[in-house]
């Protein structure tokens, strides 16, 4: 018996994938300056890399999983997200023991882990909080090239349309290609189906998109974007509303006392792992 | 109607000796156009497909040729300036362009973004202002926060005409505006465009293939045909020349036909309401009697009694079904639903976007299951079999051709389902098929590249090379030019030899009215009604509760009185004369 499920479904993974890119959750980064976000996040992406010391990477995780919880990431994000950690961990573990290696290995072997995951935890609660429009003008404001932004927030606005599309595709296979007879030991022969089904549903998913572009393009003419691109009149406008509070300004100082803390934590109780 | 040019004043477009070829072409697109658009006039363009309307709209903006660079000769001014000299950027700020296909010209995530884009991007100081502005012109400032792709199609097309109108064009074209709209949506956009035009003497120049809504709208026209204006008339004049018209694939508004035939002395109606009156009053002595129900209902459209119904086909039974939105609250989109398909059936399912139209064909595919009561095709509970086993039974052809092609010709998509289930007569079904639907010829061709015609056309083929017992259609006239859409009718009309039962989900009450014999109106997620087309279209309450608009020749024949009301020109003037005859 077949039945309309909310749970785990395809219709589920693409409402969570639309909450998580048009930031419609909140949160506590949500209501911050879109550039001082970018700043945070890039905090996140490069202290780790500084240091060795376990306790200073476990801190900085636990920081990161705190702001993860503000920030209120969904739960598709974050499952794959801990179905890939705890994947990697016992890799580690394995590889660690497989190859013969002692307490170092594994130890070298976490604190990459860690470090990634720290980084991943800091992207995911920075770019769900992270709306199009905000990540568009915040990139443009840190002078990335305005095709780049753009293309941001186009990909954005295309995302809806081409999951819906691609879903479409994906249902004319299932219902016109060749019913499978046979599942096949463990079911081989349906992983293959929905492999190939994947594969070929992109044909037809990239011409049709390349016929909508046709219109897009010959309408951002008319809209002048080439226009913007030689003048710098608009990009005044269009960032004329990004304006840091105090708040972003806290935001900014307090990562840094935590980073600044964690430092001193690892100093305190070093457990170090890894190259000395 | 009171805006006269002003004399003296440069006209609004005016094209000189003009000819233009796209690059790679074998033929000319224009040859030789010479046409004066006044300031503040609402022309129509009209021609049949391939006559140059898309290509001549777009040298107003400069599109061509400096998008499209192609050999141009002639020159085109907006205003008395060149369009050569002036950049694409330079000339959006006095012409403004809406496309065919304006979702695609959307390009920011929200809708105020949207409109404020071009404001933006040349650097103008009251940007803000302009974005209200355009708007609350458009009447779309309670949308400003939603993103584009949460609107329906009526809504996005008026915001791709606000974001137009936030440069303040003296011009705007529209391409096509009815095409993808549902009759009520198409109203509210021809309603915007005449506002624009009497309030602030905006020239609107739309290309249009319904003649009705251009008699209704348009103060002038222009008939298009190989790349050239065969003329440019007023209004009036222009729906004289009927046959003319005709002959370019443009049928005469039906209230026009209709006058024509019956009171070729009176002057052309532009309207239902003038129509009738010409018509009562150079027949008021022998005014038809109203309700007259010894009158045979045409016998083919009749819906047969319910006791010699056909065996049921499928059924719906307490059926309720929702979506979950993005911010995880249930939609419910049909509400306890009972319905019943029987043999031999050609059903219409009518209402307004959003009504449920889609979600109960989508049911009987399988591809969803309802969340409450049971869905059964041939007897076989949905939710006891997968898709792919329902497909046996049920097709259903998508609104939009290019999403049934998933090969890279027309013939591999046909051949895909028989070929797939090992159908040993795959070959001659297919042959068979692509003949029927007079695709032979462009079989070899990748479906995405043909017209837009010949496209519905491959699809049908597609649903026909499966052999359903339940053939679902969701919107197979939409976007057609007349021509098209007739012979996509005439197919539908050919099917029932090998199909049990035909729903089409449709705006087009044409159709309803050609084709149905059963007709079952849903409003919000409900059936509430149950009928027959002439009933349908008999009862005005009902139809302008659910936004439907009925055809002119409808119409017109319930002003004359005629009731049931007649479905087709020649039914209204064959009852028109015989009942004038039994009067006198």
């Amino acid at each position: 018996m077949r039945k309309e499920r909310d749970g785990i479904s395809v219709e589920w993974v693409k409402l969570e994938l639309l909450r998580t890119a048009y930031a419609t959750r909140g949160g506590m980064l949500a209501a911050r300056d879109p550039r001082f976000v970018i700043g945070w996040y890039l905090i996140f992406a490069v202290v780790p890399w500084f240091t060795h010391n376990i306790t200073v990477l476990a801190a900085l995780f636990t920081v990161c999983a705190a702001a993860v919880v503000l920030s209120r990431v969904g739960p598709l994000i974050l499952g794959l997200f801990v179905i890939g950690f705890v994947v990697e961990s016992l890799y580690v573990l394995f590889a660690a023991w497989f190859f013969g290696g002692d307490l170092t290995t594994v130890l070298a072997l976490v604190e990459l882990t860690l470090k990634l995951a720290t980084i991943s935890l800091a992207s995911m609660a920075a770019f769900v909080s992270l709306d199009p429009e905000k990540l568009s003008d915040g990139l443009l404001s840190l002078h990335a090239p305005a095709m780049l932004s753009f293309g941001v927030s186009y990909g954005y606005r295309m995302l809806p349309v081409l999951m819906e599309e691609f879903h479409t595709v994906v249902d004319g296979h299932r219902l016109r290609a060749a019913p499978l007879t046979d599942k096949g030991f463990l079911g081989w022969r349906a992983v293959v189906r929905t492999a190939t089904t994947l594969v070929q549903a992109f044909y037809p998913l990239m011409l049709n998109t390349a016929k909508r572009t046709r219109t897009t393009v010959e309408a951002l003419e008319t809209k002048g974007f080439t226009y913007a691109a030689e003048h710098p009149d608009g990009r005044r406008i269009r960032l004329a509303h990004l304006r840091a509070d105090r708040w972003d300004h806290l935001l900014i100082i307090g990562t840094l006392l935590l980073v600044a803390a964690s430092f001193a934590l690892g100093q305190a109780y070093p457990l170090h792992g890894g190259v000395r | 109607m009171t805006d006269i040019p002003r004399p003296g004043s440069a006209p609004a477009i005016e094209v000189e000796a003009l000819s233009f070829r796209y690059p790679g072409a074998d033929r000319d697109s224009l040859t030789g156009v010479d046409l004066r658009i006044e300031h503040g006039d609402f022309t129509a363009v009209v021609g049949g497909n391939g006559s140059g309307k898309t290509t001549l709209c777009k040298t107003f903006n400069g599109l061509v040729p400096h998008y499209w660079s192609g050999t141009f000769d002639g020159a085109v001014r907006v205003r008395g300036q060149d369009t050569r000299d002036r950049s694409v950027g330079a000339l959006s700020h006095q012409v403004g362009y809406v496309y065919q296909d304006f979702g695609n010209q959307l390009v920011r995530p929200t809708v105020r973004d949207e409109v404020s884009f071009a404001p933006v991007n040349f650097g103008l100081a009251d940007h803000r202002e302009r974005t209200d502005e355009a708007m609350e012109l458009l009447g779309v400032t309670h949308l400003a926060d939603r993103f584009t792709w949460q609107l329906s199609g009526g809504q996005q097309h008026l915001v791709a005409l606000a974001a137009v109108m936030a440069l303040r064009p003296e011009v705007v074209v529209v391409d096509e505006p009815v095409a993808e709209l549902d009759p009520a949506h198409a109203d509210g956009i021809y309603a915007a465009l005449t506002d624009l035009n009497t309030r602030l003497g905006t020239t609107v120049i739309v290309i249009e293939h319904h003649a009705e809504y251009v008699a209704r709208h348009a103060r002038s026209v222009v008939l298009m045909a190989d790349g050239a204006p065969v003329w440019h008339l007023p209004v009036r004049e222009a729906m004289e020349r009927v046959d003319e018209l005709e002959r370019h694939g443009i049928p005469a508004p039906q209230v026009v036909q209709a006058t024509r035939s019956l009171a070729p002395w009176a002057p052309v109606p532009l309207t239902v309401e003038e129509a009738a009156a010409h018509l009562s009053a150079h027949a008021c002595e022998d005014r038809p009697e109203p309700d007259r129900p010894s009158e045979p209902a045409p016998s083919a459209r009749a819906v047969a009694p319910a006791g010699s119904r056909g065996a049921p086909v499928a059924r719906m039974t307490g059926v309720r079904h929702g979506y979950r939105e993005v911010g995880g609250d249930l939609a419910v989109v049909l509400h306890d639903l009972d319905l019943t398909l029987y043999d031999g059936e050609r059903v219409a399912l009518v209402g307004g976007n959003g009504a449920g139209k889609s979600t109960l064909m989508r049911l009987f595919t399988g591809l969803k299951v309802p969340r409450e009561g049971t869905v059964r095709v041939g007897g076989t509970d949905t939710r006891t079999v997968r898709p792919a086993a329902l497909a046996d039974q049920v097709c259903y052809l998508y609104q939009r051709p290019e999403q049934m092609f998933l090969k890279d010709n027309v013939r591999e998509d046909v051949a895909m389902f028989p070929r797939g289930r090992g159908r040993p007569d795959t070959d001659t079904l297919v042959t068979d098929v692509l003949d029927r639907v007079d695709l032979t010829g462009l079989a070899h061709r990748d479906g995405r590249l043909l017209s837009g015609g010949q496209q519905r056309r491959a699809t049908l083929a597609i649903g026909l090379a499966m052999r359903p017992a339940l053939l679902l259609l969701d919107e197979p006239t939409s976007s057609l030019d007349t021509a098209s859409r007739d012979a996509v009718i005439a197919m539908l009309d050919a099917l029932a030899d090998t199909i049990r039962c035909t729903v089409v989900a449709t705006h087009d009450m044409h159709l309803v009215a050609e084709w149905a014999q059963r007709v079952l109106v849903l409003d919000q997620g409900r059936v509430v009604a149950d009928t027959t087309p002439a009933e349908l279209f008999a009862d005005p309450g009902l139809m302008s509760a659910v936004g439907l608009v009925a055809p002119q020749i409808t119409r017109l024949g319930l002003h004359l009185g005629l009731n049931p009301p007649p479905l087709t020109v020649s039914e209204l003037l064959d009852r028109h004369r015989t009942t004038r005859r039994t009067r006198a």
